[in-house]
């Protein structure tokens, strides 16, 4: 009903979009002669999904994913996604009891970051009218009426876009199975952001999380706006505190991939009140700064790929004991186009040496 | 024109799971053809050789039998397949043409060569290493893709050395391929089963000359059928493993180890001859240097390849993987068909060892190989093999190989069982 101008025609083109790239060489013996199968053709090695280092810069919003100091792969995945007012992140951390999880998080996070990338375009054309509608509707009321109104069709229209992506993750983690079926299938957790001019909306499955940074000078406090699905996690949001070490507390109670059941993410959406920041991120970081006050102590100001290189810098000084993935964006999006870089500058290292 | 390359399929079974420092991964590989020649069949060659020796009049129809089978063959093949018979004795001759070459069958040469075949006569030695020589020169004239050969034979191969034999057979491996029948009394399995392995042929004895004609009518619409006249199982490995052995295991067991072929450092091709529309197994084990837990490996890629050597286009390929685990359940499983062709190898092995030792006079030894083989035979259900044995041994109890040696055996059904150790049964599908 609000996008009456745009939605007769053709769909909008993709926005640019980027995810983690793949390693360029074997992580085992250096080769650079990978086979069409994924295996090193000099030591047999498979090669994982990503690098162990990637960075995407889109300009507007940009992400970092980093291997970490203990782990033999990097099992997390990231995507982003930015058009004119509009910016989506994706970050999927494979589970890492499941069999080969870097397929998983990757063939998730791609394909979320596609169904973001084919959706962006379409949920900017709502935004606008939305928007006007409200402001002359609201002027002609006197600002008596349902001013929630024109917020509420974004924020369903940011809603829709987040479950699409949460379907699409869904099945790039289902496709990274196989066509057979193995033991303990590839598994991830997926968390994503929309942000728009208005509203920030955030979905989720498993623990990973999205966290609302507010500037200096914006009202509100630094918030986590997912609540993990780990038994630590409901029982917390349920006002029950557990001890972090207790057994299973951490446990997964929901994730992506073909033995999952409970797919559909959860979602919440936060109006700020002024401008911040939004950081997607896998426990590689948030496990030393889990408290969103501790987060945005060490996030520095700068822009995005700066911030997304700092808190990964951090976590890595921290004791890197997992893979950390971190994307930055700024709420509000630059509504200009010129501040997205088309064609993303993606830069993927096969180099497994810890930092 | 080449056949349909989709119409050749490998299959992988194998437990990928290995427990942490485990160094070995065994697959079995089916690989499975439906490609038959048909109208597309590719030039063929036949040369059939006929053991000439003074036995083959004792009893004459050994003789006569021959030449009917012989003359059959000839009927069975195709218009424009190339042929030759050739009479073998101390040394080889040529029966038809008879001049060293080969004739291309039409009805006009069928029957000329039938007419030289009815004049041959029983008389002289073996010497089988000859013929194959002859049969070699015959086919290094010919350009046809599948080269295929029968050798009868009635006797033991005494006119030359084991030596001159295996030494005359590797001049010819690679060249053609050879199915060899035994009949009468007097012939010797392991001389058979040598020249099948060598050439990738099968190997067998009858038991009643009737059968000849049927069987040589059998081996050459075969050898009509194939449509790859020369296929290498083609072996990649990574850096740092070694191909403990790559074996066909059935329709019989053939061991391929020795028989590589260098493509490049990791890569190697192994003989595999002729294929029509047919399926077989084989048997790969791979030593590789142990992975951490949670790692992958490729521990080879197996592929089939139309001729041999870095140009030789694959034709189908399939993984076999390596993934090291700590769930115990996962990694102590061993997959079925690695377990029943480990069991068919050794079956084959403890009969010719069984029947070797009983040869040598070494009971004790051929008591306990060949209760193993009674075992065997009965735990994967191979009847006939089982009914083989018997005529060999008495079974007290199949169950737990408990067997008695028979005082008095037929020399042929010690070679029909020793010929016939290497064939193998596939698991029952319900099994598998």
């Amino acid at each position: 009903m609000s996008a009456d101008n745009t939605a007769a025609g053709s769909e909008p083109a993709s926005v640019p979009y980027g995810v983690s790239a793949p390693p360029s060489r074997c992580q085992e013996c250096g080769g650079a002669d990978i086979g069409p199968d994924g295996y090193c053709e000099t030591c047999g090695t498979r090669r994982p999904a990503a690098a162990a280092h990637s960075e995407v810069d889109l300009g507007g919003i940009a992400g970092v994913s980093d291997i970490g100091a203990r782990h033999h792969h990097n099992e997390d995945a990231m995507g982003l996604a930015a058009g004119a007012g509009v910016t989506a992140g994706v970050v999927c951390d494979g589970v890492s009891a499941s069999s080969r999880p870097d397929v998983a998080a990757i063939g998730a996070a791609a394909a979320a970051t596609e169904a973001f990338a084919a959706r962006l375009g379409r949920l900017a054309a709502v935004m606008a009218p939305a928007a006007s509608d409200g402001a002359s509707e609201a002027d002609a009321a006197g600002g008596t009426s349902d001013v929630s109104r024109p917020g509420q069709v974004v924020r369903t229209a940011s809603i829709a876009t987040l479950l699409e992506a949460g379907a699409a993750a869904q099945a790039g983690a289902a496709r990274a199975a196989g066509p057979e079926a193995v033991p303990n299938p590839p598994s991830t957790t997926f968390a994503a952001a929309v942000v728009t001019g208005t509203d920030i909306a955030v979905g989720w499955v498993g623990d990973s999380r999205v966290y609302w940074l507010p500037d200096p000078g914006t009202p509100g406090e630094p918030a986590c706006l997912t609540v993990d699905d780990t038994l630590a996690g409901q029982l917390a949001a349920a006002g029950v505190v557990v001890a972090a070490d207790s057994p299973n507390a951490g446990a997964l109670i929901r994730w992506l991939g073909t033995d999952a059941y409970d797919v559909e993410p959860h979602t919440a959406t936060l109006a700020p009140d002024g401008p911040g920041r939004v950081i997607v991120c896998s426990d590689g970081l948030y496990r030393y700064a889990a408290e969103p006050r501790q987060l945005a102590e060490v996030a520095p100001a700068g822009r995005p790929i700066e911030v997304a290189s700092a808190l990964v810098r951090f976590a890595l000084d921290a004791g890197g004991h997992d893979n950390v993935t971190v994307v930055v964006m700024p709420f509000p999006p630059d509504p200009d186009e010129s501040a997205i870089v088309s064609g993303a500058e993606v830069n993927g290292t096969g180099a497994s040496d810890d930092p | 024109m080449t056949p349909d390359h989709d119409a050749i399929h490998l299959e992988v079974f194998q437990n990928e799971y290995l427990p942490a420092g485990a160094d070995v991964v065994d697959a079995v590989i089916t690989v499975t053809s439906s490609a038959g020649a048909g109208a597309t069949a590719p030039p063929a060659a036949q040369v059939v050789m006929i053991d000439c020796s003074g036995s083959m009049d004792t009893p004459g129809s050994k003789m006569a039998a021959a030449k009917a089978a012989t003359a059959t063959a000839v009927d069975t093949l195709r218009d424009g397949v190339e042929f030759a018979v050739v009479a073998g004795r101390a040394d080889a001759r040529m029966v038809y043409p008879r001049v060293p070459e080969l004739r291309v069958a039409s009805p006009h040469t069928r029957a000329e060569a039938k007419l030289a075949v009815g004049e041959l006569v029983a008389q002289g030695g073996t010497a089988i290493g000859t013929w194959l020589t002859l049969a070699n020169e015959l086919f290094a004239r010919s350009r046809a893709e599948v080269r295929h050969a029968i050798l009868l034979t009635d006797g033991r191969d005494q006119h030359e050395t084991r030596e001159q034999l295996t030494q005359r057979l590797r001049a010819c491996e690679g060249r053609f391929v050879c199915d060899s029948r035994g009949i009468g009394n007097d012939w010797v399995a392991d001389e058979l089963r040598l020249v099948a392995s060598t050439l990738l042929g099968t190997a067998d004895g009858l038991e009643d000359v009737r059968e000849l004609p049927a069987a040589f009518a059998a081996m050459t619409r075969a050898a009509m059928g194939k449509s790859f006249g020369d296929v290498s199982l083609r072996v990649w490995t990574p850096a740092g493993a070694t191909v403990r052995f790559v074996k066909q295991v059935y329709p019989s067991v053939v061991d391929l180890t020795a028989r590589r072929t260098r493509v490049s450092d990791r890569i190697g091709d192994y003989p595999t001859g002729a294929w029509g529309a047919e399926s077989r197994d084989y048997h790969i084990s791979v030593g590789v240097p142990p992975g951490g837990l949670g790692e992958e490996l490729l521990a080879a890629r197996v592929s089939l390849a139309n001729g041999v050597g870095a140009n030789a286009p694959v034709l189908a390929q399939a993984l076999v993987l390596a993934t090291w685990t700590d769930d115990t359940a996962l990694a102590t499983g061993i997959n079925r068909r690695v377990a029943h062709y480990t069991g068919q190898a050794e079956l084959a092995a403890a009969i010719q060892d069984g029947l070797a030792a009983r040869e040598a006079g070494d009971l004790a030894t051929a008591t306990s190989k060949l209760g193993r083989a009674v075992q065997l035979a009965a735990e994967s259900g191979h009847e006939d093999t089982a009914t083989l044995l018997a005529r060999v041994v008495d079974v007290v109890d199949a169950r737990t190989g408990t067997v008695r040696l028979k005082q008095r055996v037929a020399s042929v059904d010690a070679e029909i069982a020793s010929v016939r150790s290497v064939k193998t049964i596939r698991l029952k599908k319900a099994e598998s």
